[in-house]
Parts: structure tokens; sequence; C-alpha cells
């Protein structure tokens, strides 16, 4: 009693010392001291104890046989934003990673030319996360650059906002969706999906489309097949099928309008997530649980095949084709290139791990299930349907994650569920150390990279006074392919190349330590002359991933050869003007 | 008792309170945009791209679940921006203070919900 009453009193308190434990840790941090292994391996205690106070705080809340959902709900918030805000805090709020930065020229290039100029240019062919933010742009009257960096945080909200409703409507315990969404955040901390990105964009939408069709959509009763084979497989699949929330027929018509809307939007948005979202309905449909499950799967697909059709050279030319090869192991294999030097590899097989631990927890979980299969099936489905993509699509190196992406929700659920079962001291202990684990896992996994990925604000300083001093049609190098570049709307009036010596970007034959033959390559791209980059990224990314190989030669060979004309230079930067002619 | 008392009286039911957030959100969102200063005006742009079309809709539609309803309302309002905002750039009509229509479609429809009062739309047994 006296325990209880400590509890409900003091958990408030733990959540509220947890986040100044945390902020107080983000102040002390120093950006220079943070090394190869992330922000983790060089985070003061402060940090440490404000994210374990957060964790620790939630999980006896949810151990309480009373647990409060604002509590829980307050928990999970500020678990959120110290994951996702941690990075951009630490980075003076620059938006991490160099592709987002392309997505912000895209972005831009539409506020300024207000129509598609390139339609060869596969973003401007799926517009409709770019128009989006060009809009919110134009009448906040601010530039995508400023709210860029919070793109993780805000779609991490989103997110479980969604999946905490989902979740809701799928079991009846109130405890346990807050368990499933904590597991998720651990769980997809690593994957690194929820930039400012169409595919972050789509998969906001297609938990949406989730949450309508698990409250609107699924049947009371299972479709009837004609072969008997298939209604004796469905029935040993829905086998104690809890029943689903009700609906009149008006109700699910309405909602079938609304999927079809926002699928729409998934379609104009991004590439490969209507053909993940229509696996998860396909699947569905094929377990007989979807109001007209049929129609549904033909509406959808005549809608992304609709969109695709007029622009599918641009995909066979990039990706080649919706099926770019049946070889699974291949389309698995993540990005081709990546070195897997020392700290690299050690981030990798953590997040590896922890992969297939929730893949082979969520595989025990339906199969301790066998005897009532219908308490699982939906998430079941969901959960292992993504996997059809490895089949014919590698998404240039990109599907595997995307599988672990539309994976995760559904395992967290049936792990969460199953730990939900334990009896006594077990189920306390065993979240702790699934949720542990899972955070630990996942932290390393996106905190890992940061010096890496994470761009300091001199270096967007740097950025922006390149595309402000180099006229249009200017060649411009980045000595490593990590620099924040292509964030302006007439990105694409510059010839932007990186140097041919890191087999992560392609072709990789430069010797980036001799410097003549540097000066050649430069020469042959028929410019008069170059301003090439170096910054405290690229250093980083050199070291991190040990390509380019040379770069840290090259950086100390011109910086003393009067060809190379230092033009701009900041702490973190250093750009040169190199005479070709 | 007539609908417009029912719906008066009802004004916290899921429904009600998201025809409140369309009017509420619609209304901040046009006040915040045309203030003066950028931050006031980024915060309304997000706030008329995230809320009154989606709650304009979900003020008709019970989920059950709060959760539920405030998340449907976020992401049918960001498919409607993003939906809107695409055909924009492909009919080159680039008009992004079109969207205010959306705070419009956001009070008209928050407000014709709360006076039409009670049952919410397509409701079981109707």
């Amino acid at each position: 009693m006296r325990r209880s009453l400590a509890l409900q009193l003091g958990l408030p308190g733990v959540l509220l010392a947890g986040i100044a434990a945390w902020a107080f840790g983000v102040s002390r941090i120093q950006r220079d001291a943070i090394g190869p292994y992330g922000v983790l391996a060089s985070a003061n205690a402060w940090f440490v104890l404000g994210l374990a106070l957060l964790l620790v705080g939630m999980l006896a809340e949810l151990s309480r046989s009373r647990p409060r959902s604002w509590l829980l709900g307050a928990y999970l918030i500020g678990l959120i934003v110290a994951i996702h805000t941690t990075v951009p805090l630490l980075y003076g709020g620059t938006p991490e990673y160099a592709w987002v930065y392309k997505h912000v020229g895209v972005a831009q290039e539409f506020g300024l030319y207000h129509r598609v100029t390139d339609s060869s240019n596969i973003y401007q062919e799926w517009p409709a996360l770019f128009t989006a933010v060009a809009s919110i742009s134009s009448l906040g009257s601010a530039g995508p650059l400023s709210f860029a960096a919070w793109g993780p945080v805000a779609f991490e909200l989103a997110d479980a906002l969604l999946l905490l409703g989902i979740f809701r409507l799928l079991t009846a315990d109130r405890r346990l969706p807050y368990l499933a969404v904590l597991l998720y955040e651990g769980l997809i901390a690593w994957v690194g999906q929820d930039y400012l990105s169409p595919q972050a964009f789509g998969y906001l939408l297609w938990l949406g489309i989730m949450a309508i069709v698990v409250r609107w959509l699924l049947a009371p009763t299972t479709e009837h097949a004609r072969w008997r084979f298939v209604n004796r497989v469905r029935g040993f699949l829905l086998a104690q099928r809890p029943a689903p929330p009700e609906a009149s027929t008006a109700m699910r018509w309405v909602a079938l309008a609304l999927v079809a809307v926002i699928y729409f939007a998934i379609v104009a948005a991004h590439q490969l997530t209507p053909y993940l979202a229509l696996l998860g309905i396909a699947a569905l449909v094929l377990l007989g649980v979807l109001w007209r499950g049929w129609l549904t799967l033909v509406i959808l697909a005549v809608i992304a095949f609709g969109f695709l059709a007029p622009r599918y050279g641009l995909i066979s030319s990039q990706f080649g084709g919706i099926f770019s090869g049946g070889d699974v192991f291949e389309n698995a294999s993540g990005s081709q290139g990546i070195m897997h030097k020392a700290a690299e590899a050690r981030t990798g097989e953590v997040v590896h791990l922890l992969a297939a631990l929730m893949w082979l927890g969520a595989a025990a979980a339906i199969a301790l299930r066998w005897r009532s299969l219908g308490r699982v099936a939906i998430p079941a489905l969901l959960a292992f349907s993504p996997f059809v993509v490895l089949g014919v699509q590698s998404y240039g190196g990109e599907a595997i994650y995307r599988v672990f992406l539309f994976s995760s929700p559904w395992c967290a659920l049936l792990i969460a569920e199953l730990i939900a079962e334990l009896r006594g001291a077990l189920r306390p202990l065993v979240s702790a150390v699934a949720c542990t684990v899972a955070l630990a896992a996942g932290l390393q996994g996106l905190y890992g990279p940061t010096a890496v990925y994470a761009f300091t604000p001199a270096e967007l300083t740097a950025s922006g006074w390149l595309y402000a001093h180099a006229a249009p049609g200017s060649l411009l190098v980045f000595a490593a392919d990590d620099f924040p570049g292509l964030e302006v709307a007439d990105y694409r009036a510059y010839d932007l190349q990186v140097m041919p010596a890191d087999p992560q970007s392609g072709p990789s034959w430069l010797d980036e330590a001799n410097v003549s033959q540097v000066e050649q390559w430069i020469a042959s791209l028929g410019h008069p002359s170059a301003y090439v980059v170096f910054s405290k990224s690229m250093a980083n990314y050199a070291s991190y991933f040990g390509y380019p190989a040379g770069y840290g030669q090259l950086a100390k060979a011109v910086s003393g050869n009067p060809a190379w004309r230092v033009v701009y230079r900041n702490p973190d930067v250093v750009i040169y003007q190199v005479t070709t002619g | 008792m007539s609908g417009r008392s029912l719906a008066l009286r009802q004004p916290w039911t899921r429904t009600g309170l998201t025809a409140w957030a369309a009017i509420a959100a619609s209304v901040a969102a046009v006040a915040l945009l045309v203030a003066p200063g950028r931050g006031p005006n980024l915060a309304g742009a997000f706030l008329l791209a995230c809320v009154p079309v989606g709650a304009a809709v979900m003020c008709w539609l019970d989920s059950g679940e709060g959760v539920v309803q405030a998340g449907l309302t976020l992401v049918i309002s960001l498919a409607a921006t993003a939906i809107v905002s695409a055909v924009m750039i492909w009919l080159t009509a680039w008009q992004p203070r079109a969207l205010f229509a959306f705070a419009a479609v956001g009070v008209v429809s928050g407000t014709a919900r709360l006076v039409r009062g009670g049952r919410p739309c397509c409701a079981l047994h109707q």
C-alpha cells in the first residue's frame, strides 16, 4: 500500500527529473568529443541518467495495478522528444543526413518555380511531400531549412499517436499499447527513416490507413471462399479471433473512401511505400478479414499503377523496374559497398542483432499461440507480409530497411502481448529487459554515426556561402560524399560532383592521395575552375567508413599548394578554388 | 430534445471536441498567419496543414478512441495538404494561400456539427 502510494506520488516527479537530467546532460555534451562510436559513448552521466529515469519511470507506471494513461503518455512523449531532439540540439538545429538537403532543395525549387521543371527527376515526379513542404514554407515565410531538423521528432510523435490508437483498437488491455509503443520506439530508433522525407511521410499516412482499417474495415465474420481448402486454412488461422469493432455499412463506405484519398497521397509522395501498404492490405484480403477486401485491393491497385504507368520509364531506369531481381538474399543485404570499418561494423552488428531478436520474438509469440492463432493473426500477417518486397526489389539497397520499418509495429505488439501474459514478477522483469535492450541497441544504431551524418552550423554556413558566391554553372566538388549540398532552389544550375574514390557512392578508381590525378580528373570535367570542399564531417566520414582512402592526404597536400586557392574557410570547412585551364 | 440543444449540451463527446478543435485550429491558424513575424506565421502554416481539414472530417466520424480521433485528424489533414499542393504544381496554378480555404472548411464543418448535434455520421443502426 505504502509502495503504491509512493509510486503514485513519485512517478510524475521521476518524469520531470528524467527530462531535467537529460536536458542538463545534453547541454554538457561537447560536440567535438563525439567519436566514431557516437553520442552514447561520448555522453555524460546526466544524459544517460535522464534516459534511464524516463525508461524506469514508465516501466514502473506500467507495473502499477491501475496505470495512469496521462502519465504513460507523458513518459512516451518525454522519451521520444529526448531521443529525437538530442542531435538537433547538439548541432544547433542543422538537419542531420546529407540527403535531407536534397529534399530541402526540391521543396525550395517547387516554391520558386511553381511547376515540375525536370520530368527525369524522381523527386519531382513523386512530389506530394515536397509540394506540401513548399506550401507550408511559403505560407510560413520560412525556408524548409528552418524546420527540417525537427522532422524526426515530429514524425515519431505522430507515428506513436497513430500506433497507440491502432494498438488500443486491437487489444483490450489498456497498458499493453503503451508497452508496445515503448518497445517500438527502441526497435526502430536506428533505422533512420523518420527525417524529412517522402518515406517518413508515406509511413505516417500508412499508419493512418491501418487505423481506419482496424477501426472500420475489419469484417465481423470471415469471408467465405469458394474453395473448401481456403476456408479450412482461414478457420485454423483465425481460431479464437476477437470480434472487431462494430461499424455501420455507411460508415464502412466512408472509411473506404478515406483510405483511397490517403492512399493517393502516399502514391503521389513515394515510390515504394504504396506497394508495402498494398502488401499489408493484400494479406488481410487473403485472410478474409477485410470488409469488401477485393474491392479495396482493386481500388488501391488502380490508384498505384495508374500513377506509376506514365512514370514507369523513370523507375525502370533508376531501379530496374518494379521487379529488379528475385534474389531475396541480395535484396536483403542492405546498402551496397559499406566497408565495415571498426566502429561502423560494431554498430552494424548491434542493430542486426536487434532486428534478429525482434523477428525471433515475434515468431515466438505467434508459435506460442498456435492453438488460438486468431488472437494474433492480423499483427502476425502485417509483421511478415513486408518480406514479400525482398522477392522483387532491392530499392537501391534500402528495401530491407523498409521491410524492417513496416514490420516493426506489429512485431512490437506481438512481443508486448507475449510479455503481458507473463505472471508475477516475471512480467515487469522481462518488460524491463526487453525495453532496455531495444532502447540501448536502437540508440546505438541511431547515435553511432552522429559525427558522420550530423553537420555543424559552420558547415551549413559554408554551404550557403558556396551557393551564394559560386556562379550558376560552376563545378562544385566534394572530396567525400558527406556535406550539405543541393539545398537551394537552383541546385540544378550547378555541376555537383563527388570524387570517384568511394565505393559506396559508385565507381571508385580515383586515388585521392595523388594530387595530380585529382587535378586531372577535375580538368576532365570540362570547367575552367572548380570549387573543392573539405569539411569536418567529410573527415569523420572517411575515418568511419575507411573511404575515400586518401582523403586525409589530399586535404593535407592541397593546404599549401599554390594551385589550390582558399576562397572560404571557417573552423569546420575549407573551400578551395582550383583553376584547371 | 431538439438536435441543436443536444449538440450544445454534449460538447464533450469525441466528435464534439473534434468540432471545437476544427473551429479553434482554423481561427488560430488564420490569426497566426496574418500576425507579423516569421515564428507565428510558421506555426500558423503548420496548424493549417495539420488540423482543420482532418478535424472537419473527423468531427462527423467517431473512432471510439481519442488517440485515433487525433491521429486521423492529423493524417487526413496532411494528406489533403499534400494532394492540394501537388495538384497546384501539376496544374501550374501555384497559390499556397488557397490553403486558407482549409480554415473555412474547418469552421463551417465544425459549426455545422455542433449545431446539427448529437449523432455522428453513419452511426450503427441508422
